[in-house]
């Protein structure tokens, strides 16, 4: 072998947080806690969340007054009546083990957005949101959108007039969050359905706001480093 | 081997149905702080395990919701769950929390939780 050898790349196919997971689920396995098919239940239940419930929530919402009375001051009891019951869903039967049962619906106003971020790890509504993107995960998006959050918005394509009060709320602590955005112009006289569909997840986020003919989430823009790492291989 | 002493489904089994926090619910006392007030939140140890950010330490802000009663994390982490503490949901003025945030957008705001022990009458 010559000392000039390199050795080829490595695939990280596998994250240490994976390994430091099977290790703790294979302990708690071993230990009887949970069985092995407890565990591809709850997975597999996981892996059938989606925003859905919480787009249509936002749509009844914009339907009903009473309903949005209801969805600001007790999100929780809300949920109920777009098929999500935060407290009696598995695993657990009193809330998912990180996401406890404390849903607040935050309502944006004409003069007031609000964007969702977790800080301190990746907290997210998962019971009517289901999994979070991996940008949500990511320390760029934690670190920046507290502290720079019209810069961060701007990226996902979001630019907000200077009397526009962006307040991000940085779920902390037991209660999660989902933003109900201002009705878009251009929806008069659509149905709930029609309106659900304009509800993204990331319009639930709060990085964007619906607009008609939208169903879909922005790709999120990639941009080259400054001051980019060059590996030797 | 022996068993362990401890119970643990001791959680589980008072919050099954009810639901997290809402399990504590009447175990806080009486809130020292009412919707409106303006509290400082403290600079506490946090060497074991917090979920109190470092940001907004020594800042001013407004409780704008008394949220739930639940043991404070510091203890949580380690289950010791039987002293519940009111949350309190507070909004600070991005101003107060980064010193360099623009001028142009001094209504930008942000909002998060913190428990009792974290917080004194500014």
């Amino acid at each position: 072998m010559s000392d000039k050898h390199e050795p080829a790349p490595m695939v990280n196919e596998v994250s240490d947080f994976e390994v430091l997971e099977m290790a703790v689920r294979e302990l708690a396995i071993e230990k009887g806690l949970f069985s092995a098919e407890d565990h591809r239940r709850w997975t597999e239940y996981v892996h059938t969340l989606g925003p859905l419930p919480a787009a249509r929530l936002v749509a009844k919402a914009w339907l009903d007054p009473a309903y949005k009375k209801l969805a600001v001051t007790d999100g929780v009891k809300a949920s109920l009546q777009v098929g999500v019951d935060w407290i009696n869903s598995p695993p657990t039967g009193f809330g998912t083990p990180s996401d406890y049962c404390a849903l607040r619906v935050l309502e944006d106003t004409p003069k007031l957005k609000h964007v969702v971020v977790c800080t301190l790890c990746s907290c997210y509504p998962r019971p009517i949101l289901g999994q979070s993107p991996e940008w949500y995960r990511t320390p760029n998006y934690r670190r920046r959108l507290v502290r720079w959050p019209r810069q961060v918005l701007a990226e996902f394509g979001l630019q907000l007039d200077p009397d526009v009060e962006i307040r991000v709320a940085d779920s902390n602590q037991k209660t999660r969050y989902i933003v109900l955005p201002v009705r878009p112009a251009g929806t008069e006289g659509w149905t709930e359905d029609q309106l659900t569909a304009i509800v993204t997840r990331d319009c639930l986020i709060g990085v964007a706001v619906p607009k008609p003919g939208v169903t879909a989430n922005a790709k999120r823009p990639v941009r080259p480093a400054v001051h980019p790492v060059h590996h030797s291989h | 081997m022996s068993t362990s002493k401890h119970d643990r489904t001791h959680h589980a089994k008072k919050a099954t149905g009810i639901g997290d926090p809402q399990c504590f619910k009447g175990e806080a006392g009486k809130a020292k702080f009412k919707v409106g007030d303006r509290v400082r939140v403290k600079d506490l140890s946090d060497v074991f395990y917090s979920r109190t950010q470092t940001y907004p330490r020594g800042a001013v802000g407004t409780v704008t919701v008394l949220v739930y009663e639940s043991p404070a994390p510091e203890d949580e982490a380690w289950d010791n769950t039987d002293k519940s503490e009111w949350f309190y949901s507070v909004k600070f003025r991005q101003k107060d929390l980064w010193p360099d945030y623009p001028d142009l957008y001094a209504n930008d705001t942000l909002e998060t939780e913190l428990s009792e022990r974290w917080l004194e009458k500014a």
